[in-house]
C-alpha cells in the first residue's frame, strides 16, 4: 500500500443527488439480473407440476414475497428511468449541474411513484 | 473499430432494445404473479408471451454480462480473478437463457 489518499472515502463522503443515482444505478442493475434469474428458475419450477408450484404460491402470497415483488417493480422501473437518463447524456443533453441534478431527482421520485402506482393498479391491469 | 467502443456501442444498443421489453413485462410481472399455477401456465406457455419473454431474457442477459464485466473491472483488481468472474458471467448469461427457452418450449 503507498500512502496516497484514498477517493471517495465513503464514511465521510458527502452525498450528492449525481452520485446517489449513479451508484443506485449499478446496484438495481446487479438486484436485477439475480431477480431476473430468479424468475428464470420459477419459469423452470413450472415444469414440476402444480403440487410443487404450491411453495412458490405460498411464497408470492406472503409478507416476504410481496416484499419481493414490490422491491422489483422499484428496482426495475429505477433502472429504466436512469437508463433514458443515460441516453439522454449519450446525445450529449442534460450535463449542466442544475439539469442533471434534476434529473436526478425525478428518477429517484419517479421510480417511487412508479411503484405505488402500478402496485396499487395491478387489479385494474387483468 | 476499438474493443471499447464495441463494447460500449452494444451496451447502448441492447439497453435500447431492452427497454420496452422491461416495461412490457414489468406490466405482466406484477399482475400475475400471485396467480394459482394454471394461470401462471397458461401465461408462459402462451405463444406471443413466450416469445416476448425470450428476446426479453436474451437481450437482458446480454446486456448484464457486459455491464457486470464493467463492474468487474471497476472493483477487482487481480486479472485472473476478474477472467474468472468474466468466464462465469458469460458462461451464465448462455445457460440460464438457454434453459429457460427450452422449458418455454416444452410447458
Amino acid at each position: 500500500m503507498n500512502n496516497n489518499p484514498l477517493s471517495p472515502h465513503v464514511q465521510i463522503y458527502n452525498w450528492h443527488i449525481s452520485s446517489l443515482v449513479s451508484i443506485s444505478h449499478r446496484i438495481t442493475g446487479v438486484i436485477n439480473i439475480l431477480a431476473l434469474s430468479l424468475i428464470c428458475f420459477w419459469v423452470w419450477m413450472l415444469l414440476l407440476g402444480s403440487e410443487s408450484y404450491q411453495i412458490i404460491f405460498n411464497f408470492f402470497n406472503s409478507f416476504v414475497g410481496k416484499f419481493f415483488i414490490i422491491g422489483f417493480i422499484w428496482s426495475y422501473s429505477f433502472q429504466i428511468l436512469s437508463e433514458i437518463r443515460h441516453w439522454f447524456w449519450d446525445l450529449g443533453y442534460g450535463f449542466e449541474l442544475k439539469t442533471s441534478k434534476i434529473t436526478g431527482a425525478l428518477v429517484i421520485i419517479g421510480s417511487i411513484i412508479i411503484t405505488v402506482v402500478l402496485y396499487s393498479l395491478r387489479g385494474l391491469l387483468l | 473499430m476499438l474493443s471499447a467502443t464495441k463494447k460500449w456501442l452494444s451496451l447502448k444498443l441492447s439497453s435500447v432494445i431492452m427497454v420496452p421489453f422491461m416495461i412490457w413485462f414489468l406490466i405482466k410481472i406484477v399482475t400475475i404473479y400471485d396467480d394459482d399455477y394454471q394461470n401462471i401456465k397458461e401465461f408462459f406457455s402462451d405463444p406471443f408471451s413466450a416469445i416476448i419473454f425470450s428476446i426479453f431474457i436474451v437481450v437482458t442477459f446480454f446486456h448484464s454480462a457486459i455491464s457486470l464485466s464493467e463492474i468487474f473491472e471497476d472493483y477487482i483488481n487481480s486479472e485472473k480473478s476478474r477472467k474468472f468472474a468474466n468466464m462465469m458471467v458469460y458462461l451464465s448469461s448462455f445457460i440460464i437463457p438457454a434453459i429457460t427457452i427450452i422449458t418455454l418450449y416444452k410447458l
